[in-house]
């Protein structure tokens, strides 16, 4: 993507080595325990334990499997498409398009069914094993073509992968919709905006969680051989890190990005053709709305980062647990009228996760993040976020909300005002201490 | 040639938004040439207007509305009221547009009744279709409404949970969005027909996702260890919650009642999975707006009186497309004489039978 950008280098990708090339004992260790996913795993962790204390039923101590089952159903799904997601991000790509190839993809699936066995979806008898067969095979050569589509669009037409996905993801809701008119006008002479789902096997085979998961893992470990295993999966981490680097270098861009977008486009058909079990209907006009996004923050969560070239699979597996088990946790906290907040909190844990993340290295580094007229204005910003957050839950926990939210305000604009201060302190040690080393 | 290809991407870019700003799901159909359209704008997606559109085409064919030189229409509008505005003024900028049948979505919001005025001050019959503007302050942007007065719905469904249920218990609604008009007025009479002893414990949104409805209905189950009624307002929360009661294998401490009939809705009664839904008539609804529109834009007054004889005087331009109550076959303890008089109480037979007789598979 970009000609400035350093060399190709991912967590996965960077060994462990002393001075002179040769390992360190034990490195392999050390460096398995130094990667960012640990963090995550931790706040996961911390995340249910924090949900099952405030939980005033504390459903996470009491039945830890089915509220494991309850987080896990919706983390495969949010994984599996999350997936490719993270393989186009690693690549320097993004694909916009995951929510409506979801919902197009469910279309074809069961627009196929009805193609195929017309009375039996309609009378809602068994469709039989070929039919199921053949529609979600089909569904998946759909996948190809919409990846296949998207990589032609970029490589050889030169749209930037943002224009070219937004095409699809304004563009194949609708087909999806015209084709499912037009599809039940011709077979059942009434059109109809959705298909509905009978065939007990193909339901009771895509709502159970156990398959889900077992789906969603066995397609992560492919994308974590396919990424730090192989050669095309090195490429794909230096076609994001350096594009022209990697060109230069002999690595053939082109097909790497096809896989990339077909990797991703096939996903979101596995997702599609598994929600469309999950909902017993084929209904593309609201199925999968703002997935997008979703798989785009699970995968920045799990590490990825947006200028390519950095990420791995088990960072976005643990992105998109993550996001569930705070989605899972806020409903469990907060009983009644849950939808209110979860939005709010969940989106402020996104970028505190995220922002965390970016500023440990920084911070090593010796970063200002409270400096200048900036600085100023967001420590006010975040003071006063900070007092309205705790008013609005203090007065849903019948507290004194006016009190609390100024003291919560003021206790942040100190204490990043404290901050601010240490930051000019250290700055202007480290410039001392430049100027004397220049000066000697 | 590369370069020159590069550069399309700003006017793609253009494009593709306004093709994404226009990208409202119109129904299939080209009206001929000279033609001028009657047009139902519904208020989101769902299998309840395919029944509505089926009632439309009805009309269309038995009322001879080519040979009037006009057409029937149903489009479908974003489930917003952005979405509804938008469609309304591109409406205004064609000059074939005839009659408007709107589903308001947003009851009170000024703007889309703003722009029915305009609409009918060009000369576009404007009536209410399903969803009515507040009639009082916004009465006078349309001409009538047709459909079911959901508070009316809502006490019927609130009877059915205080009949299968008389020691009451705390319920849970779920529905697609809370601010909706028809949401308001089902959930405010459900509480008023379950009576005092049923206790709201929450009100769960999806925001139209199927999948999060499900998640609703195990959050709730969850949440609530007092929860003894799962109530359905938007057409598909009946199946997720037939779904997930289902799955949780806890059908025997629930009463479930729901709004409209989706397939898999009156599936799920067959299976024993619901106790009682009442249903609208959205076939009626197609059917009968249209003939009302039609005869607002003939001026035929024989008909606009034997729909409405009342207009003019209070309530009079309400024209009640009528509500069945839905139970089981067997073993429901609901009878007809606690409804409305003129809420049609059904079997589940017989229900499935008056939908063969109208060429439906929902309502």
């Amino acid at each position: 993507m970009s000609s400035t950008k350093p060399p190709p280098s991912s967590h996965a990708a960077s060994l462990p080595q002393a001075p002179g090339g040769l390992r360190r004992p034990f490195g392999g260790v050390l460096h398995a325990l130094n990667r960012p996913e640990w963090g995550l795993v931790v706040a996961i962790i911390v995340v249910a334990a924090i949900t099952g204390l405030v939980d005033r039923q504390h459903i996470y101590f009491k039945d830890p499997r089915a509220s494991a089952i309850d987080i896990m159903r919706q983390t495969a799904m949010l994984g599996i498409f999350s997936l490719g997601a993270a393989i186009v991000i690693i690549s320097g790509g993004i694909d916009l398009s995951c929510g409506s190839v979801i919902a197009f993809s469910g279309t074809i699936c069961a627009t196929l069914m009805v193609l195929l066995a017309p009375e039996e979806m309609r009378s809602g008898a068994p469709l039989g094993g070929w039919v199921l067969f053949l529609s979600m095979a089909g569904t998946l050569v759909v996948g190809l073509l919409i990846g296949s589509f998207h990589a032609w669009l970029i490589t050889i037409v030169g749209l930037p992968p943002f224009v070219a996905t937004l095409a699809t993801l304004v563009g194949l809701r609708s087909f999806g919709r015209a084709i499912i008119e037009t599809v039940t006008v011709t077979v059942y002479k009434t059109p109809s905006t959705q298909i509905q789902l009978n065939d007990v096997f193909f339901l009771d085979m895509t709502k159970s969680v156990p398959n889900r998961v077992m789906l969603f893992l066995i397609l992560a470990g492919l994308a974590w051989l396919l990424l730090s295993r192989t050669v095309p999966g090195r490429h794909l981490y230096a076609l994001g890190g350096n594009e022209n680097a990697a060109r230069l270098s002999g690595i053939r861009t082109d097909r790497l990005k096809w896989l990339a977008y077909c990797i991703s486009a096939v996903l979101s058909c596995v997702a599609g053709i598994l929600y469309i079990g999950d909902q017993s209907v084929a209904d593309p006009q609201t199925l999968g709305q703002g997935y997008e996004l979703n798989a785009i923050a699970a995968s920045v969560v799990g590490g990825c980062s947006l200028q390519g070239g950095v990420g791995t699979i088990p960072g976005a597996v643990l992105g998109a647990l993550f996001l569930r088990t705070i989605i899972d946790g806020v409903s469990k906290m907060i009983k009644t009228g849950a939808d209110v907040y979860e939005g709010l909190i969940v989106g402020a844990v996104v970028v505190v996760a995220v922002a965390f993340m970016q500023m440990r290295g920084a911070g090593r580094r010796g970063k200002r993040f409270f400096s200048g007229g900036l600085g100023i204005v967001t420590i006010l910003n975040l003071a006063i976020l900070s007092g309205v957050l705790t008013a609005i839950f203090a007065e849903k926990m019948a507290l004194n909300s006016v009190r609390l939210g100024i003291s919560a305000g003021a206790v942040v604009l100190v204490g990043l005002t404290l901050v601010r201060l240490m930051e000019f302190q250290r700055a202007r040690r480290n410039a001392q201490a430049g100027f004397t080393k220049e000066k000697d | 040639m590369q370069r020159s290809l590069r550069n399309w991407w700003l006017p793609v870019l253009g494009w593709l938004c306004l093709a994404g700003c226009n990208s409202s799901n119109t129904s299939p159909g080209v009206t001929a040439a000279g033609e001028r359209r009657i047009i139902i704008l519904t208020n989101g997606n769902s299998p309840y207007w395919d029944a509505c559109r089926t009632g439309l085409q009805r009309a269309e064919k038995e009322l001879k509305l080519k040979e009037a030189g006009l057409s029937a229409i149903l489009e479908n509008s974003q489930a917003t009221p952005q979405g509804q505005l938008d469609r309304l003024r591109q409406f205004a900028s064609q000059t074939d547009i005839a009659a408007i049948g709107i589903s308001a979505l947003d009851a009170s919001n000024v703007s889309i009744a703003n722009e029915l005025r305009e609409l009918a001050k060009k000369g576009v019959k404007i009536v209410t279709i399903d969803s009515d503007v507040d009639r009082d302050k916004m009465r006078d942007a349309r001409f009538a409404f047709i459909g079911t007065d959901n508070l009316t719905g809502g006490r019927e469904l609130g009877k059915c949970a205080a009949g299968l249920r008389p020691e009451g218990g705390e319920y849970v609604t779920f529905v697609g969005r809370t601010g909706a008009q028809n949401a308001i007025e089902r959930i405010s009479g459900f509480g008023e027909g379950a009576g005092p002893k049923f206790k709201q414990a929450d009100c769960m949104p999806d925001d139209t996702d199927r999948t999060r409805a499900r998640e609703n209905v195990r959050n709730a189950i969850k949440n609530h260890p007092e929860l003894k009624v799962l109530v359905g307002i938007w057409s598909y929360n009946a199946p997720a919650i037939i779904d997930v009661v289902k799955e949780l294998n806890k059908r025997d401490a629930f009463t479930i009642v729901a709004f409209d009939a989706e397939f898999l809705t009156i599936k799920g009664m067959e299976d024993g999975q619901l106790d009682a839904m009442v249903v609208q008539n959205p076939f009626r609804m197609g059917y009968d707006g249209v003939k009302l529109m039609k005869a607002l834009v003939e001026d035929d007054q024989k008909t606009i009186h034997a729909l409405l004889p009342n207009h003019g005087q209070p309530d009079g331009d309400i024209y009640d497309t009528g509500l069945k109550v839905v139970v089981p076959d067997s073993g429901s303890k609901l009878k007809a004489d606690m409804f409305q008089k003129n809420t049609q109480f059904m079997k589940l037979s017989e229900f499935n039978k008056w939908l063969a007789d109208h060429g439906l598979k929902e309502s």
